[in-house]
Formats: C-alpha cells, sequence, structure tokens
C-alpha cells in the first residue's frame, strides 16, 4: 500500500507584517516552513500507517529550499521524499504544478492513496488536489477531516454544505485534507538528525518527469497586489442595540473579517 | 476592389492571425440547489455576472445541474439569467464530482463560454479545480472581488494571500474559458425580477459513461473537529465585567461559534467565575493574535491588552463611553453589551 | 566562518520551540502552584527522544550531542525553569555520568532507558556538610563480597523522589580523601536500604522535586562502580564541567524569556503621555538585556561546538553557567523593573522568572566555585596552582 503526500514548503506568515496603511507587505524574518495543511495531509497518512500499513512518500514542487520541507517530511514518519525541481518550474502556476505531481505520482505507482492539504497557508487557491485527481482520472474528495482504511477503500468524513458528512470512496484515489483537521506529531529528535545526516531525498527534474513544454506552461497570470483598506481607530457605532448591531455587522463584512 | 492577395501576403509574412479566445462567448453560472432552493451564494455570483456580462456586452447563461431542479430554472431568469440550462438526471444527485465534471465540461466544449463562474462553495471548490484541470484552462479561486479588463477583454479575479491579510490578483490571458470561484458573502444578491424573461433549455445529457465513484453514507455524520487553542484562534468573542452575568457568557459562546471562533474573558469575568481562567485573556496567559476581536463589557485594562496587542481589528463594545478600550479599538460601540450581543447573534446566524 | 546551524538543529529547534508552546508553558503556573513535576510532559519528551538528546543512537539517545542539547535547555528555560532543571538533572548529569564513564554493559543497561526517557535519573554528590567542599562527603561505601553498602544521606537532589537511577559518590578510603578515596556508584531505587527523605520547600522551581536520598546499609553491586574505583572525583567533575554548558543555555532561555516579555509590557504600557517603549530608560534597559544575551549566546553555543568537537572545554563550560546564571538574574530584574507593582504580583509570570532564576547562580557549583574553575583554568599554564 503506497501513499503519496504532496507537501508544499511556505514562507511562514508569523514572519510577515503587511502595512495596510503604506500598503507594503514586510518580511521581518524570511522563514520558510512545511506548509500546515500539507503537514495535516502529512499526519493523515502516518496515522493510516500505523492503522494500516502503507509506504508514505512525500512530494513537493518547489525551489532548492524546499529540500528542508521534504526533509521534515522524513523526519515526521515518511519512508521516501521527492523533490521535483527544474528551472523550468519557475514560472509554475498551479496548473503546471499539479500536472508535475501528476507525472511523479504516475512514477511512482502502483499509488493507493494520494494526500494533499485542502488549502494551502499562502495562497490559499485550494486547487491541487482536484487537479491532480482529474490529471490521474482518480476519484476525489476534498475537505476531509477524517481519512479511515477500509478494505480497499477510505471511510471520509468530510464538510459539506455546513455539517460533516461520511462518504465512501474506493482506492486509489485522492483525497485533500482540510487545514486543522488533525493534530499533527512533533518529528521525533533522532529522526530529524537522520533526515539531515542519513537519509537521502531524491530529485526529479522536469525532463525525468517527462514534461512538455506545453505542461510547463502557466494559466494564471500575477497581475498585481491589492489591500483591504486600512482599519482606523476610534470609528464610533452608536445607537439602539438592532441599529447598532446592523452597523457593527455591516462594517465587518465591509473589512471582509466574517 | 479585390485585396484578397494582400491578406494572403501578410499572412505569409506574419503567420496567421489568433485571436486569442476566439470564438469564447458570454458569462455562465454554474447554479446550485439545496433543500429545494437556489443557493443564496449562487444569487450573489448571479448578481455579479450580470454586471460583468453587461459590461462586455454578452449574454448570462446559468446552468443547473441536479435531479428534481427543473423548477428552479425559472428563478434563476428572475435573478438575471438570459438563458439556463438545465441538466436534470439522477446520475445528478447526489454531487458526483467526476459525473458534474463530466456534464459542465461537455456544456463548456459545445457552447464555449468566456466566463464561468462557480461560488466557492464546498461543491465549486471541490468541482472548479477538476474542470480547469480537465479542460487545460486557469482557475482564479476564492475570489473576493471580480472586474473585466475591457481592453484586453480579461477577468481578474482578487483573491486572498496569506490567509486574506492582503490580496493577489490573476488573469488568465489565453486558455479559455476563464473559470473564477466567488466567495460566498462578498456581493449583494441581486433585485429579483419576476417578469424579467429568458428562455430554459433543458439538455439532454448521456452521463452513463460516467460512473460517479463517492458513496454518499450520512449525510450529516455527528463529527466534532479537534478544538484548536485560544491563542491560534482567528476570531475571538470576549467577554468582561460588563456583559454582566454568567448567562451572558452562553450568548458569547453562541456568537463565537457563529463566527467560527472561540470565547474568552477579561481578569474580571474570571474573578467572577463566568469563564475559565485557561481562557483569560491578560498578562498570565499566553497572548492571542486572532484576525477579529470582539472585547464586550470589557474595559481596556492595559493587562487586558497586552494579551490581546497582535489583535488585526479590534471591536469594543462597552455601555461607558469613557472606557480606556474605545481609544484603540478600531470600532467602538456605545450600548448595553449583552443586548448588541444578542442582535448580532441574529444577524450572524441569518447570514450563515 | 560559519555562524548558522546546521539545518537539522534549526530544525529541531522549530520542533522544540512548538513543543514548549504547545505542551510545556501551559502547565507553567500550575506546576509552580501546585508545586508537582509534570510526569505527563515528561512522558511527551520521552516519545520525541527529549530525554537523551546529547546521547548516541546506539543508546537510545537522540545524537543531538552537546549543541542539540543546549538547544532544547534553552527553548525549556525560555519557556519553564522547572521543567528545563527537570529533564536537565537528569540528561544533563544523571545519566550524563553513566555516559560519560560507564561500560558498555552499564550503557546498554542504565543509560538506553534513561536516554528513552523509560526511567528518570539524578546525580547525587552533595550533603549536608558538603557542598562546595564537595571532597567533604561522608557517604561511606564499604565493600562487603560482591557487594559495596551504602551509608550515608545525600542532600538537595533534584528529582530525588522520582529518580529510578541515582549516580551516587560516596567515599571508599577515607584516608585517601578527594585523590583515590572516592568512588561513583549507579544505584537503583529498588535497592533495599534506598529512600527518598524530606522534600525541600523551594523559593523557586516549585515544579521540580528536591529532596534528600537516605542510604542505610543500602547493597551496591560491585559491577555498579561507575568509572574506576577511587576516581570518583573525576567522574563526577566530567559531569558537572559538561553539565555547566547546557545549564547556562537554561539560563539564556530564561532571559530571553524575560527581555521578550519586557519589550511587549513596554509597547502597551503608557505613562507620561506615550508607551514606556519610548522613553530612554527603558531603551538602555532592553538594550543592556540583548548585548548580554547576544554574548551568552555566542558563548553558549561555542562552547556547544567545543564539546562535540572534543576539545577542551572546561573553562568556557563555567563561563557558560557563571555568565548565563548572572546575565539571567540581571535580565529578569530588569523586566521586573520595567514591569513596575505589576511584575510584583503572583498572578504574573515574572516573579515566578524572578524566583526560578536564583538558583542557578548557587547549584551545580556556585558562581564562586565556577571563578575559582575559571582562574585555575587560566593559571595553570602560568605555573600557578590554585586550590579553593
Amino acid at each position: 500500500m503506497r501513499i503519496v503526500v504532496a507537501v508544499k514548503q511556505i514562507l511562514n506568515p508569523a514572519g510577515v507584517v503587511v502595512n495596510l496603511r503604506r500598503e507594503m507587505i514586510f518580511v521581518n524574518r524570511e522563514e520558510y516552513i512545511l506548509g500546515p495543511a500539507d503537514k495535516c495531509a502529512l499526519e493523515v497518512a502516518l496515522q493510516w500507517k500505523e492503522a494500516a500499513g502503507a509506504e508514505v512518500v512525500a512530494v513537493s514542487l518547489g525551489p532548492a529550499r524546499a529540500d528542508d520541507a521534504l526533509r521534515e517530511a522524513l523526519a515526521m514518519g515518511a519512508d521516501a521524499a521527492y523533490h521535483l525541481h527544474d528551472p523550468a518550474f519557475d514560472q509554475a502556476d498551479i496548473a503546471v504544478a499539479a500536472r508535475a505531481l501528476a507525472a511523479a505520482t504516475r512514477r511512482l505507482e502502483p499509488v493507493d492513496l494520494v494526500l494533499v492539504g485542502d488549502r494551502s497557508d499562502d495562497t490559499g487557491a485550494g486547487q491541487v488536489g482536484p487537479r491532480l485527481a482529474e490529471a490521474l482520472g482518480l476519484p476525489q474528495v476534498t475537505g476531509a477531516y477524517q481519512v479511515r482504511p477500509a478494505d480497499g477503500a477510505a471511510e471520509v468524513v468530510r464538510r459539506w454544505q455546513g455539517r460533516f458528512a461520511r462518504v465512501w470512496v474506493p482506492l486509489p484515489a485522492v483525497v485533500a485534507v482540510a487545514a486543522g483537521a488533525v493534530k499533527p506529531r512533533y518529528p521525533h529528535g533522532a529522526r530529524i538528525m537522520n533526515a539531515y545526516r542519513q537519509w537521502q531525498v531524491a530529485r526529479w527534474s522536469a525532463a525525468d518527469l517527462g514534461l512538455t513544454e506545453e505542461d510547463l506552461r502557466p494559466l494564471a497570470v500575477y497581475r498585481g497586489q491589492a489591500f483591504p483598506p486600512a482599519p482606523e481607530v476610534g470609528e464610533m457605532v452608536r445607537g439602539e442595540p438592532a441599529e447598532a448591531a446592523r452597523e457593527l455587522w455591516n462594517i465587518l463584512k465591509s473589512q471582509k473579517l466574517v | 476592389m479585390d485585396f484578397s492577395y494582400l491578406e494572403t501576403l501578410l499572412e505569409e509574412e506574419l503567420g496567421p492571425v489568433e485571436e486569442v479566445g476566439e470564438g469564447y462567448r458570454n458569462v455562465w453560472v454554474l447554479a446550485e440547489a439545496a433543500e429545494g432552493r437556489l443557493a443564496p451564494h449562487t444569487l450573489e455570483v448571479m448578481g455579479k455576472a450580470r454586471e460583468l456580462a453587461d459590461s462586455l456586452g454578452v449574454y448570462l447563461y446559468a446552468v443547473l445541474l441536479g435531479h428534481g431542479v427543473s423548477g428552479l430554472a425559472q428563478g434563476l431568469v428572475a435573478y438575471g439569467a438570459d438563458k439556463v440550462l438545465v441538466v436534470d438526471a439522477p446520475a445528478l444527485e447526489p454531487y458526483q464530482p467526476e459525473v458534474f465534471c463530466h456534464a459542465l465540461a461537455t456544456l463548456v466544449e459545445e457552447k464555449r463560454p468566456e466566463i464561468l463562474l462557480l461560488s466557492a462553495s464546498d461543491l465549486g471548490n471541490d468541482l472548479a479545480p477538476r474542470l480547469a484541470q480537465r479542460l487545460r484552462t486557469g482557475l482564479l479561486s476564492h475570489c473576493l472581488d471580480l472586474a473585466v479588463d475591457m481592453a484586453e477583454r480579461l477577468l481578474i479575479g482578487t483573491g486572498p494571500a496569506m490567509g486574506g491579510r492582503y490580496f493577489e490578483l490573476y488573469v488568465c490571458p489565453e486558455a479559455r474559458p476563464q473559470i473564477a470561484t466567488v466567495e460566498p458573502g462578498q456581493f449583494r444578491i441581486p433585485y429579483e425580477d419576476p417578469y424579467r424573461s429568458g428562455e430554459l433549455e433543458a439538455v439532454d445529457l448521456p452521463l452513463e459513461g460516467v460512473a460517479g465513484r463517492l458513496t454518499w453514507e450520512e449525510v450529516d455524520a455527528p463529527f466534532a473537529p479537534p478544538p484548536e487553542p485560544l491563542s491560534k484562534a482567528r476570531v475571538i468573542v470576549a467577554g468582561g465585567r460588563g456583559m454582566g452575568d454568567a448567562e451572558s457568557f452562553r450568548l458569547l459562546g453562541a456568537l463565537a461559534e457563529a463566527l467560527g471562533g472561540q470565547v474568552a474573558g477579561s481578569r474580571g469575568a474570571v474573578d467572577e467565575g463566568w469563564i475559565d481562567e485557561a481562557r483569560q485573556v491578560g498578562v498570565a496567559n499566553p497572548p492571542v493574535a486572532p484576525r477579529l476581536y470582539l472585547a464586550c463589557g470589557i474595559s481596556g485594562s492595559v493587562f487586558h491588552c497586552f494579551g490581546m496587542q497582535d489583535t488585526e481589528f479590534l471591536v469594543a463594545i462597552n455601555a461607558d463611553p469613557e472606557a480606556p478600550i474605545f481609544k484603540v479599538a478600531n470600532v467602538g460601540v456605545v450600548g448595553d453589551a449583552k443586548a448588541i450581543v444578542r442582535e448580532l447573534l441574529a444577524l450572524a446566524r441569518g447570514e450563515g | 566562518m560559519d555562524f548558522t546551524f546546521p539545518k537539522e538543529y534549526e530544525l529541531f529547534r522549530r520542533m522544540v520551540r512548538e513543543f514548549a508552546e504547545n505542551e510545556v508553558r501551559p502547565l507553567a503556573r500550575e506546576i509552580d502552584r501546585e508545586g508537582r513535576v509534570p510526569m505527563e510532559t515528561i512522558k511527551k519528551a520521552a516519545a520525541l527522544g527529549l530525554m537523551g538528546v546529547p546521547f548516541p543512537q546506539e543508546y537510545g539517545g537522540m545524537g543531538g550531542g552537546e549543541t542539540g542539547y543546549c538547544i532544547l535547555m534553552e527553548e525549556l528555560g525560555r519557556v519553564c525553569t522547572s521543567t528545563a532543571t527537570v529533564i536537565g538533572a537528569h540528561t544533563g548529569i544523571g545519566a550524563m555520568a553513566i555516559y560519560l564513564d560507564g561500560t558498555p554493559e552499564q550503557k546498554e543497561k542504565y543509560l538506553t532507558p534513561l536516554a528513552r526517557g523509560e526511567k528518570i535519573a539524578a546525580f547525587a554528590l552533595t550533603e549536608a556538610g558538603a557542598g562546595s567542599d564537595a571532597a567533604a562527603i561522608k557517604t561511606r561505601a564499604v565493600r562487603d563480597g560482591n557487594y559495596f553498602i551504602l551509608n550515608g544521606t545525600k542532600q538537595y537532589i533534584t528529582n530525588g523522589p522520582q529518580a529510578d537511577i541515582v549516580t551516587v559518590m560516596a567515599v571508599t578510603d577515607p584516608s585517601l580523601g578527594a585523590r583515590g578515596g572516592v568512588t561513583a556508584f549507579i544505584v537503583e531505587k529498588e535497592f533495599p536500604g534506598f529512600r527518598v527523605g524530606s522534600h525541600e520547600n523551594k523559593m523557586g522551581i516549585r515544579g521540580s522535586a528536591t529532596s534528600e536520598l537516605i542510604f542505610e546499609d543500602c547493597p551496591v553491586p560491585a559491577e555498579n562502580v561507575l568509572g574506576q574505583f577511587g576516581a570518583g572525583f573525576i567522574t563526577f567533575m566530567k559531569t558537572l564541567d559538561i553539565g555547566r554548558a547546557s545549564l547556562g543555555a537554561a539560563c539564556l532561555g530564561g532571559a530571553q524569556a524575560a527581555l521578550e516579555l519586557a519589550m511587549k509590557w513596554a509597547k502597551v504600557r503608557e505613562q507620561f503621555g506615550g508607551p514606556i517603549a519610548q522613553k530612554q530608560e527603558v531603551h538602555f534597559m532592553i538594550a543592556d538585556m540583548a548585548t548580554e544575551i547576544e554574548a551568552l549566546r555566542s558563548l553558549i553555543y561555542r562552547t556547544a561546538w567545543l564539546i562535540d568537537t572534543g576539545q577542551p572545554h572546561i573553562k568556557e563550560a563555567a563561563m557558560c553557567k557563571v555568565f548565563g546564571s548572572e546575565v539571567a538574574s540581571r535580565c529578569i530584574q530588569r523586566a521586573l523593573q520595567i514591569y513596575g507593582a505589576l511584575g510584583y504580583s503572583r498572578d504574573y509570570p515574572i516573579e515566578r522568572a524572578f524566583r526560578d532564576a536564583r538558583i542557578a547562580e548557587i547549584f551545580e557549583g556556585t558562581n564562586e566555585i565556577q571563578r575559582i574553575v575559571i582562574a585555575s583554568n587560566l593559571f595553570r599554564p602560568e605555573g600557578v596552582r590554585i586550590s579553593p
């Protein structure tokens, strides 16, 4: 039984300050971490491994520093790690990443389960899971909070229209794990040491994955930044409770806080 | 005069002119129904889609996929659709990603909309990326705003970056259709015009070849996600002495739940026994750093402010207009905290 | 010159930081108030290999060396001095003695379960009459066939009540004194005649337990002699020498916490028309704190590097201890001053830090002894031999 977990290394948002008044982003501490949403996916894979046995393989597409995220995945308990690294990926958008990850997954066949984080903590696009599923021709479940082995299938509890639904999906399948679904484990100290001193992270280039120029062309292009309005201090709302509450609610909506 | 030889010459020199997005026209919306009604977020998208269609001078189509949903089609016209494509088949209930993807892709490939909008609902988030991959096109997801660059006839999607602390704009310059998912609650539901006329088309799609491989075992499963620590909460509803009694903290709890956040309290509330010491915001516990902090009936001593100084947006609700917290709050509401919280709860629930 | 940590240590630090924030910090106030040892935290730490950080993996340790161990102690010290003390006494001196001077069989039998955190260790040297004057210990070990019979009382032993395995220093030949007359022994708590005596009611680090250990005709098998017979002094000095560096690291963590708390407070506290973070007196205090912390940090990790690369480190380790404990005390004092009256309240963390920090200048070799060690190391090449 082989589980592939696609992980992404992100800039730690805790080290970033967004100054709304000046409409500028300051990186006070440039620290890269294994995305918490992907850590949840990895944790789900590791729990599956403990419950029913499996080989857990971590895969990541990213620049050279993504190697650290893969080492962390190994330290947490992954059995192997693959780094998809190539200058050709520099301009990659989510569609390109999905194609590369799909190609990597095919190279790792037979694969029974592919787990990804539902929404990464930086761009939060949430596209990788379903894109991967389509590229691999597999069934998909997104918004998963619980993923349990069930005899050649997975029993998934997923978020659905304000409630939780239980869904059964045959393997192989792609499941996108919701952030906060599980508490990811801490990597064991000895595994942290070994992840850097003993174990290897394999590297695959675009050529290794058999990706064409067409595959590598990004579809969505970045156009610019925008900022929410800088919150003023001291804006006062008065009136009867009902109208005051409504005015407050409207303010919160306009600030996109609720 | 016949200048066709000029075109031939130019073609030989410059190559054929490729019109980007040629043949793709109109704005489409995938409509969702729940419990026999059109979903409110679908109507929000319809409103914005109508605006976009008018800017571009094209038609707005709504697509309705499901079983037993035909009766809702007219409603979509009332909310702005010029045409509604209805695919009503047993295979489309319950939701199956692969079946929906196949159905929608087939329609899109045949009729070629230039823009396709879905809600960033659980269904939309599940379906849109798969569809985009199938159609080899780009997807602008979780959009908080949409606009059109008229010069290039491009849809500009504004999406959240870093959890929404700022925004990033994306376009899909070449691939078509341009697909976007729209975050619920961003746009107003438009005026319903029951006298509006539009075309309803029942589409018969062959769906037998596509298997829906999910089995929906239980639609309302009892499940509670693991609790997150207070220090990580994105929304905090905190109460102080000004709340008046223990009962009001139940209200605060309900409001916190409705907003997807957690309850906390000031030192005063803890001393009164209204809330657990572990939920005290101040100097003794680890600090909190939520996006939204609602301080209800809290005067705002410096000790309390210490614990929540990293709040992004602070709302203070207090009966005392001189309370120090009003000096640091982004929005201050003067009034009876308990009453205002009660009203807020109703609003939060109504929208949710 | 590369002053960056190798990447495994950066990942390790991040893991320990998260562990400290999520698992250790929430209990810090409670264990101090109740005066209880957080055994549940110890269990969690053991499961992550944090009870044997410096020891090789072949003996159940993490293989992190002294550098990894200092990182652990710094991050724990930043959050809860009591927890750092429990783990420090266990790893840094209790188990460390067995690691430094144990036979392969002893390491197999005792070090492995200690490194895995399956058992808890303590280090028993001090007695009522023998603190800085360690040579004045009176606990007696008399040979009796295949055993040594121990008699005596050890005092101020951290982890005394919890320890499963204790490294004990006893006099085997009174006539020889420190040189040749003291031997180290490994004692298991199940040995008859061993019991835990009275508990100390301490000013600080109340989340760790300190007690008497009483030996009444306690038979210790001869194969439990640790290190060379009669060379116990060397065993314990070696152990304490290394232990000092990591104690300094815990003090570094405490000083860092004081700086962070002081700055956070200065940002919100307003007096004379603005936050006190704008006042020059506060600037000077913060700058002094930060400078000392920076100097201490370099000292600690350079010393850890010396230890890990097998270089002489006795002087530097003593400097870590004396400088670390005093920097921590000064930083906490300044932070307390910045907090003002609020800092004096038992409801807030500064007063706990204040009580916790003081012991660092006293235990594991008083700062006076450390200074003698440093001076001795400096004068020895000049041909001057110092004795306390």
